[in-house]
């Protein structure tokens, strides 16, 4: 009797030590990853621009890539990932279809996005089905030349161009399959002072401008693009000729880096001006009559790079069972991080701050919640310092939800 | 499933023959010792408590690989990591307690042992056009983990008596107090002009996230026991303990943004560690005045 005690207790001892292990799931593997895609030829360079989610769990990322032999144009590069991040496939865009720019749309199984012509930088507008099986490109109805900005609304596209030979920033609404429903020109220059910036920007040879686009939620479309010589949030209501409201940046050295609607006349935004960086988290933007940048204010951040690229994110955080609404901030720092800094959207108040990137440096391209609650960064890296590559950062819904909790 | 009932019948085996033997062996036991029966009565059970320590070697064993870096244009298996098997040497202490009786020992022998492990993983750029377009890059990183290992041995002494060898079989559970990384990276850039050998000052980084708390495993051994001076026994002790459990923490993979940052995310793999001891050990249980043990 005493024997068969002894045995049951050392079975039970044994069996203890082996109930604590790792528990495993494939799950975590989807929630949290980080992933870096490359390429091992040396003269490989590719650039995210943007990511949108696919139904599958996975990314769609768009890119940018050199065409050989060609120093003016961007060529346009696919890449598919996994649920897991793992890279599935790519496609290298024949380069007749050039200069692709970010919002990247998902709308009825495809994904959308807006390039140029080569030959005559005439926007077609570009649509490819979630596996990267097949691209197909259609030129914009009428004259909408060098697109810079698009973004899907009502069911549309509104897309900012610029017009080289009129000197204008152009506006316009388009449909999915290229008709033109709405355009509108606003004058630039008359002359060719702010010309240079304009094409450095779209040939990638100088600085890149953070051109937006939008609509606002008192019915006015906006454009983040040159007015009058100058770098301008312009309200348009794409009826009359001359805009509803303009807020003037500073030429080129200041102005809006990220604007993002959020209720009323309110916006989420940052600014830039002479290499200095200011968030603004929920604050009022006069739509009409013409006003400047700078009374507005904001958050001065020292760590950002000098005129740091900006992305904001709306996103809905489950927060005890209540879902909070915060504004997330993704943006170069001088730590050549990508930092994440959280809002409340209500208030405007800070709440949190994450890093992502350490030992080779890391830049923002897109930020996408994704379906599981979680969040998508998509940047640039460059491998052993050398090499720029594709990085996709991955957070779940627990780790976003830590962030906002863990409000400092 | 199949490997957790095997391991309730490998239990189930091992404890049930460690508490049958005296039913089975007690006749003959009974009539070897009929002449200091008390004394043999007494001597039947022992106590032993010791003290050992000294050096380890591990393995891994990887279940899943994982990696930061997603190819495009080539096989993963080509960048996979290259672990160093029984290339490093770790160090352990233990704390022995055991119980005697008739042969065998039900041993409990917590143990603090610092593992260490490496591997390399090496990457190459190349260009079509150009030969010297070309950079080979290499990271070598160590493992220096240190556990709490709780295990439960069963001993069984072959023969002999002032030399004794036994066979030792059990299972653990360890319990993972500290880890580190030392990441050092080195390369050869052609494309510079001419050959560019590089290489970066090791850097250590904290990855406590990054291994699981908690893992378990099985073990074996054999060992050799000298009764000195009665009352003392030296240990010599060769135990392999076979991972069964990962050692890596699923959720943590991606935690470290420093070795993320240079592709580095850890595979799942379970831990081998071959150790080799030395110690002494010292009875508990005495007669009265000789200070005598079971072993004369």
């Amino acid at each position: 009797m005493k024997q068969s005690l002894n045995a049951i207790l050392f079975f039970c001892a044994a069996i203890a030590l082996t109930s604590c292990s790792e528990e495993e799931n494939p799950q975590f593997d989807k929630d949290t990853f980080t992933k870096i895609y490359d390429n091992n030829q040396y003269d490989a360079s590719n650039f995210a621009i943007d990511m949108r989610q696919t139904p599958d769990g996975g990314f769609i990322i768009l890119g940018g890539r050199i065409i050989p032999g060609d120093s003016t144009y961007t060529g346009i590069y696919l890449m598919k990932v996994d649920e897991f991040g793992n890279f599935v496939k790519e496609m290298l865009v024949e380069g007749t279809s050039v200069n692709p720019i970010a919002g990247l749309t998902e709308y009825q199984t495809k994904y959308y996005f807006f390039c140029s012509d080569r030959t005559t930088l005439q926007a077609q507008i570009a649509n490819v089905d979630a596996n990267l099986e097949s691209v197909a490109m259609t030129t914009v109805q009428g004259s909408l030349t060098y697109p810079a900005a698009a973004s899907f609304i009502d069911n549309n596209f509104a897309v900012m161009g610029y017009n080289n030979a009129d000197r204008l920033t152009t506006m316009s609404i388009v449909t999915p399959d290229a008709g033109v429903l709405a355009y509108k020109g606003f004058m630039i220059e008359p002359s060719d002072e702010v010309e240079e910036p304009i094409m450095d920007h779209f040939q990638r040879t100088g600085r890149k401008f953070p051109f937006a686009v939008g609509k606002a939620p008192n019915g006015l479309y906006y454009f983040n693009g040159f007015y009058n010589y100058t770098l301008s949030l312009v309200f348009t209501n794409m009826k009359d000729d001359e805009p509803n409201g303009v807020v003037q940046g500073s030429h080129d050295d200041g102005g809006f880096s990220a604007i993002v609607p959020v209720s009323g006349n309110k916006f989420a935004s940052a600014r830039f001006n002479f290499g200095d960086n200011y968030l603004m988290p929920t604050r009022e933007i006069p739509t009409s009559g013409t006003s400047g940048i700078e009374r507005l204010g904001g958050y001065s951040l020292p760590e950002m790079v000098s005129n740091a690229k900006v992305r904001i994110l709306r996103a809905s955080v489950e927060q005890n069972s209540v879902q909070k609404n915060v504004l997330i901030y993704g943006t170069d720092t001088k730590s050549k991080q990508i930092g994440l800094l959280y809002y409340d959207e209500t208030t405007g108040e800070f709440i949190n701050s994450r890093y992502l990137g350490f030992s080779n440096p890391f830049e923002i391209a897109s930020i996408t919640q994704t379906a599981d609650g979680g969040l998508a960064i998509c940047g640039m890296t460059q491998i052993a310092g050398r090499f720029g590559r594709i990085t996709v950062f991955k957070l779940s819904k627990e780790q976003l939800q830590d962030d906002i909790a863990q409000a400092k | 499933m199949k490997k957790t009932t095997l391991l309730a019948c490998f239990l189930l085996m091992m404890a049930v023959t460690v508490f049958s033997q005296d039913k089975k062996r007690k006749p003959s036991m009974y009539n070897k010792q009929k002449e200091k029966k008390e004394d043999v009565k007494f001597l039947e059970k022992q106590w032993w408590l010791g003290f050992k320590a000294g050096a380890n070697t591990s393995k891994v064993n990887v279940t899943n690989r994982y990696s930061v870096i997603s190819p495009s244009n080539y096989e993963l298996t080509t960048i996979s990591k290259k672990y160093d098997n029984f290339g490093l040497i770790g160090s352990q202490a233990t704390l022995e307690v055991s119980f005697y009786f008739k042969g065998f020992l039900l041993s409990f022998q917590p143990t603090y042992q610092h593992t260490r492990f490496s591997y390399t993983t090496d990457y190459e750029w190349t260009s079509s056009s150009n030969e010297n377009d070309r950079v080979q890059l290499s990271y070598y990183q160590e493992q220096k983990i240190d556990y709490a290992i709780l295990p439960l041995i069963v001993k069984y002494d072959i023969y002999g008596n002032k030399l004794r060898p036994y066979v030792q079989a059990g299972i653990y559970s360890a319990l993972r107090l500290n880890a580190t990384k030392a990441l050092s990276t080195s390369g050869v850039d052609y494309a510079a002009g001419g050959k560019n050998e590089f290489k970066t000052e090791t850097i250590d980084v904290g990855v406590d996230d990054l291994f699981a708390k908690y893992h378990w495993g099985l073990l074996g051994g054999v060992g050799l026991n000298y009764n000195f001076k009665n009352h003392v026994r030296l240990n010599f002790d060769v135990m392999y303990k076979l991972g069964m459990s990962n050692i890596t923490s699923t959720q943590n993979r991606y935690g470290s943004d420093r070795l993320s940052g240079v592709g580095d995310a850890m595979d799942d793999m379970k831990l081998d560690n071959l150790s080799i001891s030395l110690g002494c050990l010292f009875p508990l249980r005495f007669l009265q005045s000789s200070l005598q043990t079971l072993d004369r």
